[in-house]
């Protein structure tokens, strides 16, 4: 290895915490040591990365508390140093992080919370398109409806959570005391970023959770209703809390737009 | 690939917190600078206001993650993103910074120094082309603020920027700041360092803020530009032709107004010839 790859090794590895042999390739100078300058930078990696965490995950970070938080930090960084030029994913394996390392893994919360607060970020970053207006949905004939796919708008995120993540979340956003973690059955919710590109989240019912997850899998309109009979157990109760959740969808700006199979859109 | 950036006059670093100001106000800046990768979202608030900002304003955009001097291998897949933004926003020019910040997989996100060698300079040169050749535009590097010097150097910090000039023609976005802070951590006289640098390699100038920490200083871009570094300013300017010149914060924003009259601060103690242009 030549000189230059094998001193930025030396670095790397100084700031990692795995070697500090970099300290043998500073060169002395008045002021501080090279123990201390090396530290400049190892400081810095860590204060930075814990910023990032910081600002991504501050309701996480209020629940766990600064000295579990820090914990968090420090293991997270060992396990997962970051790899993307971008901060912004810098936390993207967080989830995976708490629900496999101890002492986090034992509170499934804290998994679903990061994971929720990732999801967020997404909505925030995701690509523009347009809404799809009830108007546009006018133009298909009804024969066709059967065949329409539709396209959920890029920013929307759909969750199912076991815990009462979202409404801790909410709480400590509030400066309130979370609920126990603990639910009677799964909860669902959608993530968007409406188009006043403020981002926001709404509960969802089962149903409407399972047809947005068939939306989202790109199945046609005729699958989604399908999918609800089921819910519902009768087809026309399944149909009427599809129709409901289209319109939801279509004033709420989830839906992007709509396609038909090529043979059925002349 | 070596084409000179046209002269703007006086411009400011643009920060979220500062698009609505921007945007509502109108200032009177020359041209604001973006940071390049907070553009690489394809859509969301970024795009939403610089899309209305660059109809008003000329834009440059400034990378902090290219980490051309790392030995690892060349990274298609950030500069193909840098490329993307490139083509959406039609920047007046573009810089990163002389560093390293990643190698293989790991990426420290901070702006580490290279040491100032044959060898390096070898290096930098082959990594500037292969990004230029890639971009298919100059490329603008800018002197990074450091805490430490290597056994190995073999040269000063600004004959190393004389040399990378002179064998691969590129030019210099000089940070008066970092250029102190690195005189008072290493020592040197800040004003030996910009003298040394050749007047046709200067592109552009940061000013920027500082904190001092008594034994050193860091370059944290947390505070206002301190005297110090307004009085290398004044004295560099009165020595060069115009340079595009920026107030550049990156945290502890202040009210808009407060760069503002920082701004003004810098086109007053320029020369009278930086004011005009076009």
């Amino acid at each position: 290895m030549a000189d230059l790859a094998k001193l930025q090794q030396a670095f790397v590895d100084m700031l990692t915490g795995l070697n500090p042999e970099l300290i043998n390739h500073i060169a002395p100078q008045p002021g501080l040591d090279a123990k201390d300058r090396a530290a400049i930078y190892h400081n810095a990696y860590r204060i930075r990365l814990t910023k990032v965490l910081e600002q991504d995950h501050e309701m996480l970070g209020r629940y766990l508390g600064d000295e579990l938080f820090d914990q968090m930090v420090a293991g997270f960084l060992s396990h997962y140093p970051s790899q993307d030029p971008s901060l912004r994913h810098f936390g993207d394996r967080l989830p995976e992080y708490l629900v496999n390392e101890p002492p986090f893994s034992a509170h499934g919360i804290l998994s679903e919370m990061a994971a929720f607060e990732r999801l967020l970020l997404q909505a925030f970053d995701a690509p523009d398109d347009t809404r799809l207006s009830i108007q546009a949905l006018q133009q298909v004939p009804a024969n066709l409806w059967p065949n329409v796919i539709f396209t959920l708008h890029p920013s929307v995120r759909l969750l199912c959570c076991q815990f009462a993540s979202v409404e801790s979340w909410q709480a400590l956003k509030q400066a309130d005391t979370p609920p126990q973690p603990e639910l009677s059955s799964p909860r669902y919710w959608l993530i968007v970023r409406e188009a006043s590109l403020r981002t926001a989240f709404h509960p969802l019912s089962h149903s409407d959770y399972v047809c947005l997850k068939t939306i989202d899998d790109g199945l046609p309109f005729s699958f989604v209703c399908e999918a609800a009979a089921g819910l519902h157990q009768d087809t026309e109760a399944g149909t009427h809390a599809v129709m409901q959740l289209l319109q939801k969808a279509l004033n709420s700006g989830w839906l992007s737009q709509y396609t038909l199979p090529a043979h059925m859109s002349d | 690939m070596n084409a000179s950036p046209p002269y703007l006059g006086f411009g400011l670093g643009l920060r979220t917190c500062y698009f609505e100001d921007i945007i509502q106000t109108q200032p009177d800046i020359d041209w604001l600078e973006i940071i390049s990768e907070n553009y690489f979202v394809d859509g969301g608030k970024p795009w939403h206001y610089l899309d209305q900002i660059k109809e008003r304003y000329p834009i440059a955009m400034h990378g902090v993650s290219m980490s051309i001097g790392s030995t690892g291998e060349v990274n298609f897949d950030y500069l193909s993103k840098l490329k993307r933004t490139i083509h959406r926003v039609n920047p007046a020019w573009i810089s990163d910074h002389l560093c390293f910040s990643s190698l293989g997989d790991f990426n420290s996100h901070d702006l580490l120094p290279l040491p100032y060698t044959e060898e390096a300079l070898a290096h930098l040169s082959e990594r500037l082309r292969i990004v230029q050749d890639f971009l298919e535009r100059p490329l603008i590097l800018e002197n990074v603020s450091s805490y430490l010097t290597y056994h190995q150097s073999q040269m000063t910090e600004w004959d190393f920027l004389c040399a990378l000039h002179h064998q691969s023609g590129c030019q210099f976005l000089l940070d008066i700041n970092n250029v102190y802070v690195s005189a008072r951590n290493h020592g040197f006289d800040a004003m030996d360092y910009l003298n040394a640098i050749p007047k046709q390699a200067v592109a552009q100038i940061h000013l920027a803020g500082h904190s001092d920490f008594g034994s050193h200083i860091v370059d944290t871009h947390d505070q206002p530009v301190c005297d110090a570094v307004w009085q290398l300013f004044e004295c560099y300017a009165q020595s060069m032709p115009r340079v595009n010149t920026m107030i550049e914060r990156d945290d502890n924003f202040p009210p808009f107004e407060t760069l503002m009259a920082e701004l003004n601060q810098a086109k007053a103690l320029a020369p009278m010839s930086w004011r005009s242009h076009g």
